[in-house]
């Protein structure tokens, strides 16, 4: 692996900065350098919401900060996808919450993984609220970048208090689905 | 102390982890784009380390405290933007004369003026090493990653300390956007230096009277016993106003030449794969980064591209850079403004040629953008 790009999108309010920072810590914890960066719009809900990491092995190969075609790409809703559609490569990995996102929406080429997070969230975890985090135990299973342990960890040392159990769950809920989902 | 942790912050915040391992014990400071979060990050972390946090009425209130918690024997730092950097013009000027250990941190981001506030920028290439009137010495590195940021604030607090000079850490909106794994080295991993005490006793210490080896004058805080005066006209040894020739010269020359002789502490520089370079590139700070992918590309497709980054920007790696250009055919400076740096690089390279590709643009470039910009020269 030289350099891995990966963008998570979505609209505010769906945690998609905090899962960003908590992918970074769980990254650099399993030892890869980390570079991360975030644009976001004004309005807390609603508006558009992006995190960016570089993944490489090394600092000294640490060059240019941003994503220009995100190897690794997760949209947690639709308007996001057809937006940054063109920052994703075409043989990219996709990870997408089918909560939002229709099959159809998808292209040709990508290897696709369409999951529910935000209904699981909902129905399995309680609140939608810790989508972000059933997204981010997926992708532990579905990339192998980190394991669903490293996480937890992550979690644990990182949420408030009082979301800690809710989001350690929320993420062995979506660690769970990615693997019946055969990845 | 002793071990190292590992943090994922932006440079910001590794600037404030880096001047509390080196000691920081004085921050004052007053908002602004981009530098609010290191202030924040600072406020909440700095007393648990029996440190003070200070916000003040302005930037120039800022520069002052420092200025007076540095005498008082605190290592003290602020750290403000363009706008408010050319409000501490004057007291930047008061620190390299009266020779106060102060850090500012300069988080450079779009003016002239108020500019744009939430846009990035290198247009302070020249002001950071001329703010203030008058001719004197002054320190600039400039980080162009979180790791640096820590790094770079340690050592310009070392500089600071030891040569009694303000230090710059010029960074830019990118930058302290965006979060990187840094190391976070302590002491005795990492040199943490003080300044120079006097060695001779109250009666005998004169405040400006310089060692001969190093020019740099010990330095007695208040409240241990020495006469100290904090002199900003011209001055002699003891700090008395003295303006006459021989005084006067001599005051200045050393303010100037302190730097030059310390230079070993001072002068960094990287290079990346400039040994064959035929066309070298030289930037600095996050834009940099970009260039270095220029460079690794080009060079997949067999293109002798190669990278000089001064990482002191003032004074600058002069013999580094002759070095890195010496195969080159021309030399290519990518920078934020309109033309700054390529006139120091013109001065150093004087047997090639040096083209300027100036970059006006509100966000960190692409490295096709900055291709697309070289085109003529490419």
């Amino acid at each position: 692996m030289e350099r891995l790009e990966i963008m998570i999108a979505g609209r505010g309010g769906q945690g998609i900065l905090l899962a960003g920072y908590l992918l970074g810590l769980t990254l650099i914890k399993h030892g890869y350098y980390v570079v991360q960066s975030e644009s976001y719009s004004a309005e807390t809900r609603g508006g558009d919401s992006r995190s960016e990491l570089i993944v490489l092995k090394e600092q000294g190969e640490a060059d240019y900060m941003r994503v220009r075609r995100a190897d690794i790409a997760v949209f947690m809703y639709g308007e996001q996808l057809r937006k940054y559609s063109d920052k994703v490569r075409n043989d990219a990995l996709v990870i997408v919450d089918s909560t939002f996102i229709k099959p159809e929406e998808l292209r040709e080429g990508w290897r696709s993984i369409l999951i529910p997070f935000s209904r699981i969230a909902e129905e399995q975890a309680g609140t939608i609220r810790v989508a972000n985090i059933v997204m981010l135990g997926a992708l532990a299973r579905i990339t192998g970048l980190y394991t669903l342990d490293e996480l937890k960890e992550t979690i644990q040392r990182n949420v408030k208090p009082g979301w800690i159990e809710l989001n350690l769950r929320a993420a062995e809920l979506g660690y769970k689905v990615a693997e019946e989902h055969g990845a | 102390m002793g071990e190292a942790s590992l943090g994922f912050l932006n440079a910001n915040q590794a600037a404030a982890e880096g001047a509390i391992t080196a000691g920081l014990k004085f921050f004052a400071g007053y908002p602004i784009t981009p530098a609010s979060d290191l202030f924040e990050y600072l406020a909440k972390k700095l007393p648990k380390y029996g440190g003070v946090v200070v916000q003040s009425e302005d930037e120039i209130a800022a520069i002052n405290a420092i200025i007076g918690a540095s005498w008082a024997g605190a290592k003290a730092m602020t750290a403000t933007s363009g706008p408010g950097f050319s409000l501490m013009a004057e007291s930047i000027g008061f620190a390299a004369m009266t020779e106060t250990p102060i850090v500012i941190i300069q988080n450079m981001r779009a003016g002239p003026s108020t500019g744009v506030a939430t846009a990035t920028g290198q247009g302070e290439v020249m002001q950071s090493r001329w703010v203030s009137h008058g001719h004197y010495g002054i320190v600039v590195l400039t980080p162009f990653s979180s790791q640096e940021a820590y790094d770079l604030t340690i050592k310009a607090f070392n500089i600071a300390e030891r040569l009694r000079v303000p230090v710059v850490v010029l960074m830019d909106y990118v930058l302290v956007h965006t979060r990187e794994r840094v190391v976070l080295k302590k002491p005795p991993e990492v040199e943490v230096l003080e300044r120079k005490k006097p060695t001779k006793p109250p009666g005998e210490y004169r405040p400006y009277e310089p060692d001969p080896e190093d020019l740099v004058p010990p330095m007695a805080n208040y409240g241990e016993g020495y006469a100290v005066l904090v002199e900003s006209m011209a001055h002699d040894e003891r700090g008395y106003y003295a303006p006459v020739d021989d005084v006067y010269e001599r005051l200045v020359k050393r303010l100037v030449d302190k730097i030059e002789v310390n230079r070993h502490m001072v002068v960094e520089s990287a290079t990346y794969h400039t040994d064959d370079a035929e066309v070298l590139f030289v930037a600095f700070g996050s834009v940099a980064r970009s260039v270095m992918s220029v460079v690794k590309e080009a060079r997949m497709e067999g293109k002798k591209y190669g990278l000089f980054r001064p990482i002191s920007l003032w004074p600058m790696d002069e013999k580094g850079l002759r070095k890195a250009a010496e195969n080159a055919e021309q030399v290519i400076v990518v920078e934020m403004n309109y033309g700054q740096l390529v006139r120091e690089v013109e001065r150093i390279v004087r047997d090639k040629p040096v083209h300027l590709v100036p970059l006006l643009k509100l966000d960190l470039p692409t490295p096709e953008e900055i291709v697309e910009a070289a085109r003529r020269w490419l």
